[in-house]
């Protein structure tokens, strides 16, 4: 194949696979790590000793998860530097620093209280061993701020200006809250707790499911349904406003997701496509499902408002490879509707007094349902990834740096190589760590364990 | 002024960089260098017990690696640039060696074949260390790059030279290492670590020796400070203490100071890192980017100082206190949990 033979693309390919392999871990770092601060605080609270094996159990699974999460974060930095090092030569006054933050602000105050979370139980007081795990939870939060705020810079750049080419900040305040940032860094945060309550709550009705430790589990499960009926319905509408802004701020964006091609005339709404096939060589769908008047109501509010199609945009600054941009955004959505289902099936049941210890197990569908919607969570989360760095192409930072003029200068063989050692050892790693993980979730909680004395 | 106010941030920046640099090399060095002590361990309960002594501190150690990355990034936007693409190679394998090494830390619990991870550890400590020597050695080195041509290929950093500092770097680190783990272990173990102490402390001498001797020879910008009246007598001190520290240590190992043994041979890194650093002052890519062309706008260095300066020292005392909660000998009773 010709484009195994272009750097360029090699770069991106390798920088797609090492961020999607990466994503996998924080989702759940940033969530449970919450949830643990949960139980911790319940078990303090109500001298409950279950919770505190709640707090063990799932902190099992959280170390894990955690140290893949550390080393796979690891080379994002420094790809920077490695493959885009165009890009970290303009950009790094700006987006360097705000990688410092995240090290300084972030990293540094999970790595600086994990051991003791983790270890330190029989070591430090409770109140002394809630406070790292709270400064575990802070640190995994304010990670995902401070990479949104890069990121989001990378959407809607702002409070910057060219010189010799390089970026120079005019003012911090704009370029951090810039118009992207509110939705990027609140959409990932609930999609990490989403995610991280799914999988929690999934594993407690796995367990449910097969008997095991019933009244245990309940008491998990119960906590992840009242964590989602509050987050999904926020994450959904969260996802509706980031759709606003990308069509105000990034239209061509915008037009991908919803393979609209031209833009409608005064008077007249544009049609929404449900499913269709766009083609770019042609600049038409080749063939669509749409309704009438439906992507003016959806994105401007107006049943008539104007939506700029794909058309308007010189083909240079079209993004590629659309059928992945429009269908990558389709399963986000359904995946967003089937949480939704789910989360009022489950408040249905618990208010019928459905969800006790002696009848949960009837119930078999809806564990079943909780089962399945574990993985949903992670995939949902990489269609909104693909959608938002493939929509943003060709440009690295948007209307400012095109993506083509940011890589290094690197001959092909160096970066195959290290192309294919990042596909091997990460598959080997997540298929490891399935194996893992499995065995732990299959020998389940210690129920005999005594808090520290 | 404008201009006079740059420089010194400028400077600030290089010395907390500086600073980065150093706390990654003490503290993720002795972590390293515990993993390269794995290797000529015969006993697979040691490894277990040199491993076990690291398991609440090596992400943070490691954490030092990504602040100065990213302080680098923001800082020295070029150096960084310049600095990683020409690295490709080295950096590429660094990552992949401290990737296999974190994973090896928490996968060994969850399975069968303890001694795979704990061999793994081992060598991927030696391969993350030989490749940020390498890395270290050719950016002292020049990294192949001239004035005009900020474009070094990507085999620059193989050198003789840079291969002589990856060796210093190790045995470095080994020691470093060592003397760690005398002060977490006890009895037999302690016994052959001190042994080891005595080796490394010796090897890493000698090359230093040798570093410095060559340094001198190939890079005029560096024998030019040293025949320079006032930094060449700040070199002649760090010299001086290098050796003190060595007799110390020396004495610290015979005597059975275990927190004396892993003092003097931080004091032994220090002398080295800093007569480097003043060798190659102002350059931080000797004899091409000179550190003021390197750097960021005033504005960015005032927020960042603002944001990360001050945020070292309370860095410094939360990760100073998980250190005091692990204190004290490992204890093998099963998992330490």
């Amino acid at each position: 194949m010709e484009i195994l033979q272009d750097p360029l693309f090699l770069s991106r390919l390798q920088f797609a696979v090492t961020a999607i392999f990466h994503i996998l871990w924080p989702l759940t770092t940033v969530g449970v790590s919450l949830l643990l601060v949960v139980f911790e605080s319940l078990w303090l609270k109500t001298d409950d000793v279950d919770y505190y094996r709640h707090a063990r159990f799932w902190g099992k699974l959280f170390l894990l998860n955690f140290s893949v999460g550390v080393i796979s974060g690891l080379p994002m930095e420094f790809e920077f530097g490695t493959n885009w090092s165009r890009f970290a030569m303009m950009a790094g006054e700006f987006f360097g620093n705000i990688l410092g933050f995240e090290g300084a602000m972030a990293f540094m105050l999970e790595a600086g209280f994990l051991g003791i979370m983790l270890f330190g139980w029989q070591r430090v007081p409770p109140a002394i061993h809630l406070l790292a795990s709270c400064m575990v939870a802070l640190g995994a939060s304010l990670s995902a701020f401070w990479i949104l705020v890069a990121n989001s810079w990378m959407q809607t750049p702002a409070g910057v200006h060219l010189e010799n080419n390089r970026i120079v900040v005019d003012s911090y305040f704009e370029a951090i809250f810039n118009k992207d940032t509110p939705w990027g860094v609140l959409h990932m945060w609930f999609a990490c707790l989403a995610t991280s309550l799914f999988v929690v709550g999934g594993l407690s009705a796995w367990y449910m499911s097969r008997n095991r430790h019933t009244d245990f589990f309940l008491k998990s499960f119960k906590i992840a349904l009242v964590g989602v009926v509050f987050v999904v319905p926020v994450q959904i509408s969260l996802g509706h406003g980031s759709g606003l802004e990308v069509f105000a701020n990034q239209p061509a964006k915008g037009a991908a997701i919803e393979a609209h091609w031209t833009t409608n005339p005064e008077g007249q709404g544009a049609r929404w496509n449900l499913l269709a096939w766009p083609n770019k060589a042609e600049q038409k769908n080749d063939w669509a499902i749409s309704v009438p008047n439906g992507l003016s109501l959806l994105a401007t509010g107006d049943h008539s408002g104007q939506v700029h199609g794909l058309a308007s945009f010189a083909k240079a600054d079209q993004p590629p490879v659309m059928p992945l941009i429009f269908y990558s955004f389709r399963v986000m959505v359904a995946i967003g509707v089937a949480f939704l289902a789910l989360t009022l099936w489950t408040s249905v049941a618990w208010f019928k007094g459905q969800l006790m210890p002696m009848s949960i197990g009837k119930n078999r569908w809806l564990l079943r349902a909780w089962i399945a919607s574990i993985p949903l969570g992670y995939v949902a989360t990489e269609c909104g990834w693909i959608v938002r760095e493939v929509g943003r192409q060709p440009w690295v930072i948007y209307g400012i740096l095109r993506t083509k003029d940011a890589a290094s200068a690197l001959p092909v063989s160096v970066v195959s190589v290290s192309l294919a050692a990042f596909i091997i050892i990460y598959s080997i790693i997540f298929i490891l760590f399935l194996r893992f993980a499995a065995r732990i979730i299959k020998k389940g909680p210690d129920l005999t364990l005594l808090p520290p004395a | 002024m404008e201009n006079e106010i740059h420089t010194l941030l400028a400077n600030i920046w290089f010395f907390i960089i500086g600073l980065m640099l150093f706390l990654y090399v003490i503290l993720d060095g002795f972590d390293l260098g515990v993993g390269i002590l794995c290797l000529l361990s015969k006993n697979n309960k040691h490894r277990a017990m040199m491993m076990t002594s690291l398991e609440s501190i090596w992400d943070a150690n490691e954490t030092w690696l990504v602040l100065l990355g990213g302080a680098l990034f923001g800082a020295f936007p070029l150096v960084f640039a310049i600095a990683l693409q020409t690295l490709y190679i080295p950096i590429m394998v660094m990552l992949f060696a401290l990737i296999f090494r974190g994973v090896a830390f928490e996968f060994r619990h969850h399975n069968r074949y303890t001694s795979f991870w704990n061999w793994g550890f081992g060598i991927s400590s030696l391969v993350a260390s030989l490749a940020q020597g390498i890395a270290f050695g050719s950016l002292i080195g020049g990294l192949g790059i001239t004035e005009d041509n900020l474009q070094g290929n990507v085999w620059g950093w193989f050198t003789p030279f840079s291969l002589l500092v990856a060796l210093g770097v190790v045995t470095g680190y080994t020691l470093l290492g060592a003397t760690y783990l005398m002060i977490k272990t006890e009895g037999a173990v302690q016994r052959i670590i001190i042994d080891h102490s005595y080796a490394a402390a010796i090897l890493e001498i000698a090359i230093l020796s040798a570093v410095v001797i060559w340094a001198s020879r190939i890079s005029p910008h560096f024998a030019a400070r040293w025949t320079d009246k006032i930094t060449g007598s700040y070199l002649d001190l760090f010299l001086v203490l290098a050796i003190v520290a060595f007799i110390m240590l020396m004495r610290a190992l015979r005597k059975g100071f275990e927190l004396r043994a892993f003092f003097w041979s931080v004091i032994i890194s220090m002398a080295a890192f800093t007569a480097v650093t003043i060798g190659y002052y102002p350059f931080m890519v000797p004899a091409s980017i000179a550190l003021t062309d390197a750097a960021s706008s005033s504005k960015t260095l005032i927020f960042m100082l603002s944001g990360i300066g001050f945020l070292i020292p309370v860095m410094l005392i939360y990760s100073g206190y998980q250190y005091l909660v692990f204190r004290g000998k490992v204890q093998m009773n099963g998992r330490a949990e």
